[in-house]
C-alpha cells in the first residue's frame, strides 16, 4: 500500500517536472520562431544605408536614423530625470521614512501606479508637459512621461534590493560612529547596487518599447531631422516601427523587422552593459 | 585610589522598555576602567537590551524609552547636547554574529577610521589593528580578499581589528563567540585577556563558564533586574543571593 502510493507520488514527481521542462520550451520556441521571422525579413534591409538615412515614401532610400537618434535622445532623458529620482525615493522610503500608515499608504499607492496603463501615462503627460507645461511634443515632454511611467517600477525594485541589504551591516557600520548618509552611501548602495541595477534596466527596456503614451503625447510619425536638444520634436523606434507595419506594402513590412531588429540590438546592448556594472561591483564587493 | 574617573560607566537607576514593558528594571551598578565586565543571565533577561544602551544602538529600536541615566566619563550619554555618532566612535561593539562588510578585509577595517577623518597613515593602523585582534598572521597576505571568505572565527576577529580601529576606549561585546566553535571561542577568549590591558570590555555572554574564566567582575541579571553584581570569583563561589547561587549551578535557565 504504501509502496505504490510513493510510485504514485514518483510518477506525479516526473510529471510535474516534464510539464515545467515543457512550459520553458515552449517560451524558448515561440522566441525563436518571433526571431527567425524577423531576422530572415528585416536583415537584408539592415546596413549602413538604413542606419543613417531618414524615412522615405521608397522603401529603397528609408532608413531608421531619426527614431534611432529618438530613441537615444528619449532613453537617455528619461534615464537621468528617473533614475536620481526613483532612487532617492527609494532610499528615503526604506532608510529614513518612518515605518507609519503614511509609507504603508504610499508604498500601496506606487504598486498600484506600477500597474496603470501606459495610455494614462500618456494622457497625463498630455495635460502637464505638453500643455500646462508648454513643452510641445518635444523630446523632453516625452521623457517626462516615460520617466512617469517607470519611476514606480525603479522605486519598487530599488526598495527591495535595499531592503534586501542585511540589517546587521548598517548595525556594524553604526556601530563605527557614522552619519546615515555615511551608512547609506557607502554600505547600504554599494550592496544594493546590483539588485538597484537590474531593476532600472528592466525599467528602461519597457520604456523603449513603449509606443501608446508617445503616440499619446505627439510624438511625430515622419520625421526627417535629428533632435538636437530636449525640447526639439522627434520620433522613437517603436513608433517608426508600428508606422512601416501599418502601410500595405509588403517591403515596409520588411523594413518594420529591419527596425525592430535594431530596437532588440539597442534592447541587448543595455541588457550588457547592464550586467557588465553588476559583475564589476560584484566583483569589487567580493 | 579611586576617582569617579576609574569608572568608564556607571549607570543610575536605569530602566529601558519596549512599549510599556520593561526589558531593564531599575538598574544601578559601575564599569572600572581596564577590566572586562561580565553581564550574566537567562536569554531575554535584558542583558543584550542594556548592553546596547551604552553606545545608544537602541535608538534604531522604534518605541523604546529609557528612564534613569547612563553616565560615560561622567557625562550623561543621553544628554541633549551629545551626539550619539560621537559616543559610538569612542565606544565600539562587536555583535552576536560575525557582521564583517562584504568588501576587502582592508576595507573592513579602513572604512570606520577613514570615513571619521584619520590622519594618519591607514595602512599601519590596518595592520597594527590586526594585530591585536591577532589575527593579522593569518590575513597579512590577503588584505585585498573578500572579508566573506574568512572563517567565522576569523570574521568575528576581523569584527574586533574593526572596532579596535576606530582607536576606541570600550569594546561592547554581545555575545561574541555563540556562533563559533570552542576553538575559535578559546581564541576570542585569549584575545580578550589581551585587550583588556588598553580597552575595557563589557561582554554579554549566557556561556557562564565563559563569564567565570575570562571576566573580572560579573553581574547576574534575571528578568532585567540586576540581582547580583560583584567581583567574578565572589559571584561564582561565595554568591550573596539566592538566585545567583541557583543559576549558576545550573539548577535553572
Amino acid at each position: 500500500m504504501s509502496s505504490s502510493n510513493l510510485k504514485w507520488r514518483h510518477v506525479k514527481a516526473k510529471g510535474f517536472r516534464l510539464l515545467c521542462t515543457m512550459v520553458t520550451w515552449m517560451g524558448v520556441v515561440l522566441l525563436a520562431v518571433l526571431l527567425y521571422h524577423v531576422t530572415r525579413q528585416g536583415l537584408p534591409w539592415v546596413d549602413g544605408q538604413f542606419l543613417t538615412s531618414f524615412p522615405s515614401r521608397f522603401p529603397a532610400k528609408a532608413g531608421i536614423k531619426s527614431a534611432l537618434w529618438g530613441t537615444v535622445w528619449l532613453i537617455s532623458l528619461t534615464a537621468v530625470i528617473s533614475i536620481p529620482i526613483g532612487v532617492a525615493a527609494a532610499i528615503y522610503l526604506e532608510e529614513y521614512a518612518s515605518k507609519g500608515k503614511l509609507s504603508r499608504f504610499i508604498e500601496v499607492n506606487i504598486a498600484n501606479l506600477a500597474g496603470v496603463p501606459s495610455i494614462v501615462y500618456g494622457i497625463l503627460g498630455l495635460v502637464i508637459f505638453v500643455r500646462f507645461m508648454s513643452l510641445g511634443r518635444s523630446v523632453l515632454a516625452g521623457s517626462l512621461t516615460m520617466s512617469l511611467l517607470i519611476l514606480p517600477v525603479i522605486i519598487i525594485t530599488s526598495r527591495e534590493a535595499i531592503r534586501a541589504v542585511p540589517s546587521s551591516i548598517r548595525q556594524a557600520a553604526y556601530a563605527l560612529g557614522t552619519t546615515r548618509w555615511q551608512v547609506v552611501r557607502d554600505q547600504v548602495l554599494s550592496s544594493a547596487l546590483p539588485g538597484m541595477l537590474t531593476g532600472v534596466i528592466l525599467a528602461l527596456s519597457r520604456a523603449i518599447g513603449e509606443t501608446a503614451p508617445l503616440i499619446m503625447i505627439g510624438a511625430l510619425t515622419y520625421v526627417a531631422f535629428t533632435p538636437e536638444g530636449p525640447l526639439d520634436a522627434f520620433t522613437a523606434l517603436p513608433i517608426q516601427i508600428f508606422n512601416w507595419a501599418s502601410r500595405p506594402q509588403a517591403k515596409f513590412h520588411q523594413l518594420a523587422a529591419g527596425g525592430i531588429i535594431v530596437l532588440l540590438v539597442v534592447l541587448l546592448s543595455m541588457n550588457a552593459l547592464a550586467i557588465l556594472i553588476r559583475h564589476r561591483s560584484e566583483r569589487k564587493n567580493r | 585610589m579611586t576617582t569617579l574617573s576609574d569608572n568608564i560607566f556607571k549607570t543610575h537607576k536605569l530602566t529601558i522598555s519596549y512599549g510599556s514593558k520593561p526589558a531593564v528594571a531599575d538598574v544601578s551598578f559601575s564599569v572600572p576602567r581596564h577590566r572586562i565586565t561580565a553581564i550574566i543571565g537567562p536569554s531575554g533577561c535584558g542583558k543584550s537590551t542594556l548592553l546596547r544602551a551604552f553606545n545608544r544602538m537602541n535608538d534604531f529600536i522604534p518605541d523604546v524609552k529609557m528612564e534613569g541615566r547612563i553616565l560615560y566619563l561622567d557625562q550623561d550619554i543621553y544628554g541633549p547636547n551629545v551626539d550619539p555618532v560621537e559616543i559610538r566612535k569612542c565606544i565600539g561593539m562587536v555583535f552576536q554574529k560575525p557582521n564583517p562588510f562584504p568588501k576587502s578585509i582592508f576595507k573592513n577595517v579602513a572604512w570606520g577610521p577613514s570615513i571619521n577623518g584619520y590622519r594618519g597613515n591607514i595602512q599601519e593602523l590596518v595592520e597594527k589593528s590586526l594585530q591585536r585582534a591577532a589575527l593579522w598572521d593569518e590575513v597579512s597576505g590577503r588584505l585585498e580578499d573578500s572579508a566573506l571568505a574568512l572563517s567565522g572565527g576569523q570574521q568575528q576577529r576581523l569584527c574586533i581589528a574593526r572596532a579596535l580601529a576606530m582607536e576606541p576606549e570600550v569594546i561592547l561585546m554581545d555575545e561574541p563567540c555563540s556562533a563559533l566553535d570552542p576553538v575559535s571561542t578559546a581564541r576570542i577568549e585569549d584575545l580578550m585577556g589581551e585587550l583588556k590591558k588598553r580597552y575595557t570590555i563589557v561582554i554579554v555572554t549566557h556561556n557562564m563558564q565563559q563569564a567565570a574564566r575570562v571576566s573580572d567582575l560579573t553581574g547576574f541579571f534575571y528578568q532585567g533586574e540586576l540581582i547580583e553584581f560583584g567581583p567574578t570569583k565572589q559571584i561564582f563561589t561565595k554568591p550573596q543571593n539566592k538566585q545567583t547561587e541557583d543559576y549558576i549551578t545550573g539548577r535553572f535557565g
